[in-house]
């Protein structure tokens, strides 16, 4: 079987398993849920065995979890007794401003961690490197929600200067598009800072010791026996091929990028999935708190799997064993 | 997919998180919530200025730390919601700045007998231009009346018939005299809107789009972010300078100060007690501590349903009474409230003079390890556990639950003071922190509560001493009652006052009432709450600090009042 | 066949103590557990002892408190002395449960292959990917708030590393020319096992139990952060949850939000280098020495 398809069917089953392992872990919880999406609103017994039913409840296990595939199929994430909508439309509203977030992060995450990564490899053995490995080691040792704190703390505090809540500036008006892009511009910067200062640790670590790994090998040997100056040998040859490793370890990447976003998103209310994820647990809205989950699972995977296919197209040896 | 903003009026004040009621009325809550509207748009940095806010001398916005629940007014319960629908909607009678009653709706109230007759102002249209009507008002007071609806239903118990002699007077009849004036609480309601629905239907309605006669007209509500509303350039009284009025929601005490030092916002109208000395020495604010009609509480559960999961042994009152003399009401004010609260005692805050009842030295159930002791080793709690705790005989622990609400940091810090407090006296707490909604649903759970202690608060809905009297009544059970106390005794010297007409009799039946229920100790009140506002000096005046808040108080003049500018 | 790599824990130490970063996460771990441990026998103040009235309250270093007051007047030292056993305690009991299972796991799926290890390694496989904090937050808001719990959920989600770098390294034994003989003897799976593998994963299993404990610690804080930690212990990140929510940022409490973090920060990257050079020493292949 091709790659891809192989590769698309552990998408597809992994992403089964997503949903059934989601569709167990919220069925397990202690106390009756009806009570608890109903919140304070008195029910009959009537009521009761009402909602009961239209929530599937009154089935078997098995049975319950076939309506859930069915709804999701549909496109039903539940409904939200404390935002009294269904859950969709509560999403719909929030995971562009994560996806915002996550990938202006990521992308000076990449490029910068890469770049210097690159570098500090590169001087091998010398000061810089060494220094620029301790440097990322520390940053990686840092709590991400910590950092935000620090950041809020010197530009909201003590210096000034940037917005260190929401997504923009409350009830304003804006002249043009331009200028509600730059308001916003504005208030992405400290989060992003937030998630870059720790996360850039992680690819500056691995393309480093990728980089090292690639200039031993006997190709480059071989380069540097063509006599080709130090500059292509980097750039050129290794720097391409140490970006397979660099492509691999992202896997890893992508699950802790959520985790990260997550505690973000908390420190600066930044209205997305994280923020969400948190206020649904502080609520115990468990619809809401499933949803948030499901996508984020998926999201993971889906992301994987585009890493997956980018790493095969790079070097189409991989996918034999992994 | 993902949705693009489409209104600029809807602006996405990231400051999400639900939560509710810091210290309100609550009861049957219902939403809150967050999300913010989403921007696809990526941001870019361009060089240029930052966005212009909408004019100051325009827009008055307030930030707040509690979600609305509904625009409904005969389903809701928050103070916030409370607040929000006063400028929709219009009472017939009103309290004005100085806390004194004013015409409204109506331009005379007189009450004669077991009746009160209201003559109603003419030329008054609802925000959908229809004309205002007595069919209105007699519509709305049967509603309440007939099926008791909602909170302003205990002020109609005694409610039996309404009537239209013509079409500006309408006479309320009653069972006995009525001591307070429901015409203060009551917000009208439009019947030609109303009217179709059943009241099974009123029950759950949202009313998502409110229409009323008040100053100002229902705008925009982005759910656990922002609700606002604009000026009603026809409303009959003086037009207020305010364009409008907006409310965001903050989760944080720091955020919400530091928007307010920073200018997006105008007013806070609860200050956190640990970030008010940073906000009072800004000079760029007016910040005040102003006598309240409100308190927090530790509530006990005393419920005697057979399916309550409350804790049987605080049924008996000495362990009630035990909890109190264990409770430090001045630790509590120092510590938990930075010295920003009155150390208190019974249901009414001293603000309401005459009625205000305190216990003499003796009395005081307050502050006293030694009695508490006492209490319990007569009562036969002398057993005690490796780490202290007392038990019953049959060794059973004296450990109770106590919730708080998790960002009413105030209560969290009382309850965990109280904690340490009981454990000197042999009493185990266990603290569990809950959102607002949870909380209110946890407590107000009749049928079943499954809880023993809570740390929560109440703002006197009006300036009349009945309503937090009310509040322990037998037939508020399902009601307001949150602890579902249930005495005779304590309902009968109620319904007495409610209908005496001679004042210092009343203080009398009163101040007896609030004896009895202190000393039972169903609620542990620490503290009397100073109201801790601030607001931005430069951007309005005319405000007039009066007790009970600036705004947030029965009176909602000072929106009217507001000049903009210096 | 090289055997260079050491497998007694003494000479595992003296290899590390020669790595310039190995040396500086041992100090920093040695004060840690020393500060953890004697700390709070020797400070002054209980770390629960409430302040006696309204201006204790966050009150800068000074009158006898060397980091001040939090929102309650209670002294910010000994709870972050307080504090770092929690931390610690947490991050090395999820550790030890995360490492019980991978490395059982490893073994087993590496030793015996075929379907288990397929059926295994899926699991596996799925666990990594799985983002790990929304399952935590999960976990932690449907099964409850107290210390056991948490130590379950960060242990539970903390294996599968472990799993793999164990099942790669049993893979790569059990091709040795002596496992078939010893077979060929007679001598059963378990007496292999134990004999023969067990000896030559064990440094692996420790180096990278190192790493993992960085992360669990980091998990806890920030569980505690948001809330889901035990609310009647004081931990590192509780204690960050409580100067944010507090207004300690606000009125520039530094002495409040600054020390939990600088003690995530150290124990962490002690654990962090420390684990790094172990592996660099167990895993030839992997030295890239700094």
């Amino acid at each position: 079987m091709p790659y891809i398809a192989r590769r698309t069917l552990t998408l597809l089953s992994s992403i089964v398993a997503i949903v059934t392992f989601n569709f167990l872990l919220f069925h397990i919880i202690p106390g009756d849920p009806i009570r608890l999406i109903a919140r304070s609103q008195h029910l009959t017994a009537d009521e009761i065995a009402k909602l009961h039913h239209e929530y599937g409840l009154d089935g078997s296990l098995f049975s319950q979890y076939l309506t859930y595939l069915k709804n999701l199929l549909h496109g039903d994430l539940g409904f939200s007794f404390t935002y009294q909508e269904p859950v969709i439309d509560i999403v719909k509203r929030t995971v562009g401003n994560t996806a915002l977030l996550l990938t202006t992060s990521t992308l000076i995450v990449v490029i910068a961690g890469v770049l210097i990564g690159v570098f500090a490899g590169s001087r091998h053995g010398k000061r810089s490197d060494s220094s620029t490995v301790i440097a990322a080691l520390v940053a990686w040792s840092l709590p991400t929600f910590w950092v935000g704190m620090l950041l809020v703390f010197t530009f909201g505090v003590w210096i000034g200067g940037l917005p260190i809540s929401g997504i923009k500036t409350p009830h304003a008006i804006y002249d043009n598009i331009f200028q509600k892009w730059q308001d916003i511009g504005m208030h992405l910067i400290l989060p992003t800072l937030t998630l870059a200062i720790v996360d850039i640790a992680f690819f500056v670590i691995i393309s480093r010791t990728s980089l090292i790994e690639v200039m031993s090998e006997d190709y480059m040997l071989t380069a540097r026996g063509k006599g080709l100056s130090r500059r292509t040998i980097v750039w050129g040859h290794g720097f391409r091929n140490a970006l397979l490793p660099v492509l691999t370890a992202s896997v890893l990447y992508i699950s802790a990028l959520v985790g990260g976003a997550i505690q973000v998103e908390v420190v600066y209310s930044w209205p997305g999935m994280g923020l969400l994820t948190y206020n649904s647990v502080l609520s115990r809205d468990y619809p809401v708190l499933e949803a948030c989950f499901l996508i984020t699972a998926v999201a993971v995977l889906v992301a994987n799997f585009a890493t997956d296919l980018l790493y095969h197209k790079l070097d189409p040896r991989v996918g034999v064993q992994k | 997919m993902v949705s693009i903003e489409t209104s600029e009026n809807t602006s996405a004040d990231a400051n999400s998180v639900q939560g509710f009621g810091s210290f309100s009325r609550r009861n049957f809550i219902r939403a809150a919530a967050l999300t913010g509207s989403i921007v696809v748009v990526p941001g870019f940095l361009a060089a240029c200025g930052s966005p212009k806010t909408a004019p100051t001398n325009a827009m008055l916005r307030v930030g707040w730390k509690s979600d609305i629940d509904t625009f409904n007014p005969f389903t809701t319960v928050t103070t916030e919601a409370i607040e929000v629908q006063s400028l929709i909607y219009d009472k017939l009678m009103d309290y004005g700045t100085d806390l004194k009653i004013e015409p409204s709706l109506a331009t005379s109230s007189t009450a004669a007998g077991n009746t009160i007759t209201y003559v109603l102002r003419e030329s008054v249209t609802w925000h959908d231009g229809t004309p205002f009507t007595a069919d209105d008002v007699v519509y709305t007071f049967d509603l309440i009346g007939k099926n008791q609806l909602g909170i302003n239903a205990q002020w109609l118990t005694d409610y039996q018939s309404v009537t239209a002699p013509d079409a500006k007077t309408v006479v309320v009849a009653f069972k006995a005299p009525q001591a307070f004036d429901p015409g203060l609480v009551i917000p009208i309601v439009p019947k030609h809107i109303w009217e179709a629905k059943t009241v099974e239907q009123i029950k759950k309605d949202t009313n998502a789009s409110p229409i009323g006669t008040g100053p100002f007209k229902f705008e925009a509500r982005t759910q656990g972010q922002l609700v606002s509303v604009t000026r009603n350039d026809t409303w009959w009284g003086k037009a207020p300078s305010a364009i409008g009025v907006s409310w965001s929601l903050y989760t944080n005490d720091d955020l919400q100060a530091q928007a307010l030092k920073n200018g997006d916002i105008d007013i806070i109208p609860q200050v956190a007690p640990t970030v008010f000395d940073g906000l009072k020495a800004d000079k760029d604010l007016t910040s005040v501590a102003l006598d309240s009609f409100s308190f927090h509480h530790i509530g006990v559960n005393v419920s005697k349903v057979p399916g309550s999961k409350g804790n049987p042994l605080l049924l008996q009152r000495e362990i009630r009474q035990a909890l109190g003399y264990a409770l430090d009401r001045d630790q509590i004010v120092q510590i938990a409230y930075a010295g920003y609260a009155k150390a208190a005692a019974s249901i009414l805050p001293p603000s309401f003079g005459d009625s205000y009842w305190e216990p003499s030295a003796d009395q005081a159930i307050n502050n006293n390890p030694d009695k508490a002791n006492a209490l319990l080793d007569a009562a036969g709690f002398t057993k005690r556990d490796s780490k202290g705790i007392r038990q019953t005989k049959d060794g059973k622990a004296l450990s109770f639950r106590i919730i708080a609400i998790s960002s009413t940091s105030v209560d969290v810090r009382t309850a965990q003071l109280f904690q340490a407090s009981a454990a000197k006296v042999g009493i185990k707490l266990t603290l569990a922190a809950l959102d607002s909604d949870t909380l209110a649903s946890t407590v107000y759970n009749t049928d079943a509560p499954d809880w023993d202690l809570f740390v929560w608060g109440w703002d006197s809905g009006v300036n009349d001493p009945s309503y937090l009297l009310g509040v322990p009544l037998t037939s508020q059970i399902g009601g307001n009652n949150d602890v579902f106390y249930s005495n005779p005794e304590y309902d009968a010297l109620y319904t007495k006052q409610a209908t005496e007409i001679d004042p210092a009799k009343r203080v009398e039946l009163v101040k007896q009432m609030q004896q009895m229920f202190y000393e039972d100790c169903a609620y542990l009140i620490p503290v009397y709450l100073e109201k801790l506002q601030s607001y931005r000096t430069a951007n309005w005046s005319n405000l007039t600090e009066t007790p009970g808040g600036i705004v947030f108080n029965f009176t909602r003049d000072n929106y009217l009042k507001a000049q903009a500018g210096n | 066949m090289n055997d260079v790599t050491p497998t007694h824990p003494t000479g595992m130490v003296r290899q590390l103590w020669r790595l310039g970063l190995g040396r500086a996460g041992i100090i920093i771990l040695i004060a840690v557990a020393f500060a953890a441990i004697v700390g709070p026998m020797i400070f002054p103040f209980d770390p629960a002892a409430v302040g006696a009235d309204a201006s204790s309250i966050l009150q800068a270093p000074g009158n006898g408190h060397i980091l001040g007051t939090d929102e309650l007047g209670r002294d910010v030292f000994s709870q972050l002395l307080t504090g770092a056993r929690i931390s610690l305690f947490v991050g090395v009991m999820a550790t030890i449960i995360s490492t019980i299972i991978g490395a059982s796991l490893g073994i087993f799926a590496g030793y015996y292959q075929g379907p288990a290890d397929t059926v295994l390694m899926s699991i596996t496989d799925f666990f990594l990917v799985v983002p790990a904090l929304p399952l935590m937050i999960a976990m932690g808001a449907i099964f409850g708030q107290n210390l056991s719990i948490i130590i379950l959920v960060i242990g539970f989600l903390s294996w599968p590393r472990t799993a793999r770098i164990v099942r790669s390294q049993t893979l790569t034994l059990r091709e040795r020319q002596y496992i078939p003989r010893a077979r060929s003897l007679g001598a059963k799976n378990m007496r292999i096992l134990r004999v023969n593998i067990l000896p030559h994963v064990m440094p692996l299993i420790i180096a990278n139990t190192i790493l993992v404990v960085a992360g669990c610690i980091l998990s806890e804080a920030t569980l505690s952060f948001i809330g889901l930690g035990d609310p009647d212990r004081i931990s590192w990140g509780s204690m960050l949850h409580f100067s944010f929510v507090s207004g300690a940022i606000g009125r520039g409490a530094w002495w409040y939000f600054l020390p939990p973090g600088i003690g995530i920060l150290f124990v962490v990257l002690g654990f962090t280098l420390a684990g790094q050079a172990l592996e660099q020493i167990t895993n030839p292949r992997l030295a890239a020495d700094v």
